[in-house]
């Protein structure tokens, strides 16, 4: 059954493997997680215990620093924004990206190898190179200040690595059954909204999943493309938490456990989309 | 004759279903990257007309002492990416492609921090390096080291350091990546090897990292473009300082834009991509990549 546990390993090393394998488990396990869980942690405490025991457990579960980081920082707004932008931009993203990677995987036509490799292939692409055209371009066409200069930007970012998951997805599809939709006289919309996209859902869920995570998490566009409280979203707040709990490191920790919390939930419910989405991506690299 | 028209009917859907993210690549990707070189060779502060001047950003860039110790920490960076956070994901893939106990806890457990936002995650480092009530100094005065607590953030000899120790949280992402590759290899290669008396180490020295090589290099890869871009670390935790000690192309980069100089903005953008691709050809170099020789490896 397990045949890769019988080797002819002396007996000596076997101990001192399965030691320094533990060892590198639980160290590493400690660097991943102990920061979080001092985060959420500090985030019930007083700012007395935060300040003074600061490796302590809370004595006592009060939410007085959530309520705090809610009314301190007009939270609910950043968030009401974030969740906007981001399922805009998700939706728009896997909407376009479905479509083309029909047309990609499912149709013969002459550029589409060359198509598929553009599109992906800008993944490697440092898109932080762009501040100055993104800005510039955003301000020309009247978008500067408004969620939709965010919901344009992260629906195109994302295009890449969409793109790819999709696309593989629909070309791993039998065609057998779309053969048969075309003898029963499907047009070529009702072979992709009624056959392939019912069949593509688990792709389309892993893309959705890695576009609404990374629009929820985006800070940099987020930082260049507005400039005013009623357009900006969680993780421009953050930023500012530090300035505006100037004497509450609670209220703080609240704050950032807050908009901690989609993404969280989202990882819970779809890690295993996840895993084969980054694992997918790293294999055509 | 019908059969032709159907294709004709069928190239005006293609059409159609290209179009939204062709218009999109085009307009965040292509043109961005074209009126990042014709911008680069201007002087323009984004309002009043763009001035001709050449070269004379990228010569001013050359010769500025903070940009010249971006691009030396940008090195850094990527060096750390390829040789600490890598060597690091591939060890703990090693181990839990053994499947000890909780090995699928460990997996998840590991990747959690890549999909925190880059801001909570900085905030909370910078929080964990604070000199007055972070964790870091609190553990180590309970240990009994007080002498080592220091500030974490404002020496200059222990800022680098500590940016890309807290960027090793990320390992993760390159953990599922090797963990999946080391997956694939098959069994008979470890069963043939014990029957000709090889030892652990030599099973992983001599079956496991050959066998893995495209999914390291694809990691590689990757590490070191995701460091090189990296700005949210060092923006929110140091902002480059204490005295541009820590300053990388991307922050010098938003730094000339906050001041209006969007022409050396944009030659410090086109000097970042050409950068990156110098990296990478470097590391392909390095492993003796042949295109094709990540596909014999990954077959």
């Amino acid at each position: 059954m397990k045949q890769r546990t019988i080797s002819t390993t002396p007996f000596a090393l076997q101990i001192t493997a399965k030691v320094a394998k533990w060892a590198l488990l639980i160290l590493y396990l400690i660097i991943a997680l102990l920061p979080i869980l001092w985060l959420i942690m500090s985030s019930f405490k007083s700012e007395f215990e935060i300040i003074s025991s600061p490796l302590a457990f809370p004595t006592s579960l009060n939410f007085v620093n959530f309520i705090n980081a809610i009314r301190i920082s007009g939270l609910h707004r950043f968030f009401i924004n974030s969740f906007i932008v981001t399922a805009f931009a998700t939706t728009l993203n896997l909407f376009f990206c479905s479509l083309a990677a029909f047309a990609v995987a499912r149709e013969e036509w002459r550029f589409k190898s060359s198509f598929l490799i553009f599109a992906t292939a800008m993944v490697l692409i440092p898109i932080i190179a762009f501040m100055v055209p993104y800005y510039s371009l955003i301000t020309t066409i009247g978008l500067y200040n408004t969620i939709w200069a965010l919901v344009a930007v992260y629906t195109a970012i994302n295009i890449p690595i969409s793109m790819f998951i999709i696309t593989n997805f629909m070309t791993a599809i039998p065609h057998e059954l779309e053969d048969s939709a075309l003898i029963d006289g499907c047009s070529f919309w009702q072979r992709f909204s009624k056959i392939l996209v019912p069949l593509t859902v688990p792709g389309l869920v892993t893309a959705g999943t890695f576009t609404f995570i990374g629009c929820w998490n985006e800070f940099v566009y987020a930082m260049l493309l507005t400039s005013s409280q009623e357009v900006r979203t969680v993780q421009y707040a953050v930023r500012f938490f530090n300035s505006e709990f100037r004497d509450d490191y609670g209220g703080m920790f609240a704050a950032i456990v807050l908009t901690m919390i989609p993404t969280i939930v989202i990882y819970i419910f779809m890690h295993d989309k996840i895993v084969s989405g980054v694992t997918a991506g790293a294999v055509k690299e | 004759m019908k059969q032709k028209k159907r294709k004709q009917k069928n190239l005006i859907w293609i059409i159609i279903f290209i179009l939204p993210v062709l218009i999109l690549l085009t307009t965040f990707f292509v043109y961005p990257l074209i009126s990042l070189v014709v911008t680069s060779l201007t002087e323009w502060d984004g309002i009043s007309p763009m001035k001709f001047v050449g070269l004379r950003n990228y010569s001013d860039l050359f010769s500025n002492p903070i940009f010249r110790l971006s691009i030396k920490n940008n090195l850094i960076w990527a060096a750390s990416a390829a040789f600490l956070q890598v060597p690091l994901a591939l060890l703990i893939a090693l181990v839990l492609r053994r499947k000890p106990a909780g090995w699928k806890f460990f997996r998840s457990a590991f990747f959690l921090p890549n999909i925190i936002s880059l801001v909570a995650l900085a905030m909370l480092w910078r929080a964990i390096y604070n000199p007055y009530y972070g964790i870091l100094n609190g553990l180590l005065n309970v240990l009994g080291m007080e002498h080592l607590a220091r500030h974490w953030l404002g020496e200059l000899n222990t800022v680098l350091p500590s940016l890309i120790v807290s960027y090793q949280i990320y390992v993760g992402y390159f953990v599922i990546i090797l963990f999946a590759g080391s997956l694939s290899i098959s069994d008979t290669l470890y069963e043939a090897s014990v029957i000709d008396g090889a030892n652990v180490l030599q099973q992983e020295l001599y079956i496991t990292l050959p066998a893995m090589r495209g999914f390291i290099i694809s990691s590689e890869t990757l590490a070191v473009a995701f460091a090189l871009r990296q700005f949210e670390t060092t923006f929110l935790m140091t902002a480059g300082g204490p005295a541009n000690a820590t300053s990388v192309m991307a922050l010098f980069m938003q730094k000339r834009l906050a001041a209006f100089q969007n022409g050396m903005a944009a030659a410090t953008g086109v000097l970042l991509v050409i950068l990156g691709i110098f990296v990478m050809k470097g590391l392909q170099t390095l492993f003796g990549m042949r295109s094709d020789a990540v596909e014999d490896a990954q077959q």
